[in-house]
């Protein structure tokens, strides 16, 4: 890759219109909707943070060089330019005050995808070297170590050790034809190691024939979040890769929100052909197991517990039944959260939010409006299914004074496990 | 003489406890990792932990004060881990978990806290790139202290 510079940011905005972009533009009718769906507005009241106003760069590129009235106006020296004190000043909106929830999409109502644009002026940011250190140290890591957080084989290898002491049970890695082959997110593997054991036991209880890959670990995509398609193609490709080798019939995506995406929604378009296997996120494969009759639970938690619907896997992602049928399994008394599911407000940290140390007070006062919807309903513990959710609810929690524990969907299910499991291993 | 020699028997020992004698050996499996850790917060958390006489009020700012050492020692999302000060993160779960009142913990909170204590020192190996299995041995000095303190 060249380095970025503004050459290549317009250039690379340039390329993001299509034919959708287009569209969108056009038929913006500035109603300002968008802004009272998101959360970085509604919590300020700041107007820069209305989502349409963050694509300001790429409707510049859209309107002098494909709009009749921007070619004139820039032919006469009219038009407004892209310029890299422009893009400095966009950085903070796109990348600090954008977790690209996609609830600002939910709500236009000529139907412009928001989040779709915000994803592509993205690229241009990146492309232009206006975006934020430490995302493009992540992307980094990403690319030359496989693991935003510098996650190496070896550090997986003494977790795996741990999880098969505490779980009694071998983890399987790299075995050729198991059914699936599950993905980790580098959050998992560092700060919850101990999904790994719970997925182990799940596994064992149900029959589950999976395994890990030595070389397609790691289901993160830095690519993504920073906006470099052809990064967040090569990590996907890894996983592919991996897949393929295997011969599995089916890449389970851990409850992380982003990698969902990436691999599920994104991937195939990145990668520019068709998987030859499916791809789920592990809510839809418990939730399988669950219908077949495969999981058998046994005490539920006590608590009064709500879940959090993270956004790329609830609202982008269209896995919203599934943990609420899976929660029913394990809670003596569920209760949703104020426009809970499709319409869930985001903790304020995905999309690389988090990664971002610039924009750690604005994640945290925007937190507010996950205190009003856990204040609405009185909850006594919260449940979520992404370990980048779930690090920024218990740190929101302790900035607002609020004593509710934050649960793994997935571990909870493990911890209820009935003893006596079904006959079955497996592919170990 | 308690003689514990799996998890298993471990588990089921802890599960014996009633919720003050978990915290108590669950501060007994933190004191033996607490040098993993740098924050000062967590060696008195630990001694309130350890108190079996410890009243509700200084249980509570003792649990304030774990959560708190650990939001400040996770690694973290998109940032370079550091399997050392990852260690401590770990002892301030373990720390956290002693103090978290009973019913709180999948398990109960002493075998949460046996739990994150060996993934303290596993995080250490992973650091200094040792071949041998911490965290076996870490089991062992736990079944250890989990069977003098059952005699004494």
């Amino acid at each position: 890759m060249n380095g970025p510079s503004l050459e290549r940011g317009i250039n690379a905005l340039r390329e993001q219109v299509d034919a959708p972009v287009a569209a969108f533009f056009n038929s913006c009718v500035h109603c300002g909707m968008c802004a009272e769906a998101c959360l970085f507005f509604t919590e300020t009241r700041n107007p820069a943070f209305t989502p349409i106003h963050k694509l300001e760069p790429l409707r510049r590129i859209w309107k002098s060089e494909y709009t009749f009235m921007g070619k004139l106006a820039s032919a006469l020296g009219l038009g407004k330019k892209v310029d890299d004190e422009l893009l400095a000043q966009w950085e903070p909106l796109v990348y600090d005050s954008c977790t690209m929830c996609g609830r600002c999409s939910m709500v236009c109502p000529v139907g412009n995808d928001i989040t779709y644009m915000i994803r592509k002026v993205r690229e241009g940011m990146a492309a232009s070297g206006h975006a934020p250190s430490g995302l493009v140290s992540a992307t980094k890591r990403a690319v030359t170590i496989g693991s935003p957080m510098g996650v190496k084989l070896p550090a997986l290898q003494a977790q795996i050790r741990h999880a098969e002491e505490e779980s009694g049970l071998k983890i399987p890695v790299d075995v050729e034809g198991a059914d699936y082959l599950c993905t980790l997110s580098s959050m998992e593997i560092m700060n919850f190691p101990e999904y790994i054991s719970a997925i182990a036991r799940i596994f064992d209880h149900a029959g589950v024939s999976w395994t890990l890959a030595s070389d397609g670990f790691e289901a993160t995509n830095s690519g993504i979040q920073i906006g470099v398609s052809e990064i967040a193609a090569e990590l996907v490709g890894r996983v592919v890769k991996a897949a393929e080798k295997l011969k599995v019939k089916a890449v389970i995506s851990p409850e992380c929100g982003h990698a969902y995406m990436a691999i599920r929604w994104e991937g195939p378009n990145l990668i520019g052909r068709p998987y030859g296997f499916k791809v789920l996120h592990i809510l839809e494969l418990l939730d399988e197991l669950r219908k077949e009759g495969r999981l058998h639970l046994s005490g539920k938690e006590a608590l009064r517990l709500t879940y959090h619907d993270p956004c790329q896997i609830s609202r982008r992602g269209g896995v919203v039944e599934q943990p609420r049928r899976l929660i029913n399994m394990v809670a003596e008394d569920f209760v949703e959260m104020p426009e809970a599911g499709t319409m869930n407000w985001c903790c304020g940290a995905g999309g690389g939010v988090s990664t971002n140390e610039r924009a750690d007070d604005l994640r945290l006062k925007v937190f507010n409006r996950k205190k009003i919807q856990l204040d609405a309903i009185q909850a006594e513990g919260m449940i979520s299914a992404c370990s980048n959710c779930r690090i920024h609810l218990e740190d929101g929690l302790e900035k607002y004074h609020m004593d509710i524990p934050v649960l793994s969907l997935t571990e909870t299910i493990a911890a209820h496990l009935a003893e006596k499991a079904p006959a079955g291993v497996g592919a170990s | 003489m308690s003689g514990i020699s799996n998890d298993t028997e471990f588990r089921q020992a802890l599960e014996g406890l009633d919720a003050t004698r978990q915290r108590v050996v669950a501060a007994k499996f933190v004191e033996h990792v607490l040098d993993l850790a740098d924050d000062e917060r967590l060696a008195m958390v630990n001694r309130t932990a350890a108190n079996s006489a410890a009243p509700d009020s200084e249980l509570v700012a003792a649990l304030s004060a774990a959560r708190a050492a650990t939001f400040d020692s996770h690694t973290r999302c998109g940032s370079e881990g550091d399997w050392s000060e990852q260690a401590g993160y770990f002892v301030a779960r373990a720390a956290a978990a002693a103090v978290t009142p009973a019913g709180q913990l999948p398990g109960g909170s002493a075998w949460q806290a046996a739990m994150s204590c060996r993934m303290a020192r596993t995080c250490r190996s992973i650091a200094q790139a040792a071949a041998d299995n911490p965290a076996a041995e870490e089991s062992a000095a736990q079944y250890r202290i989990l069977s003098e303190f059952l005699d004494s």
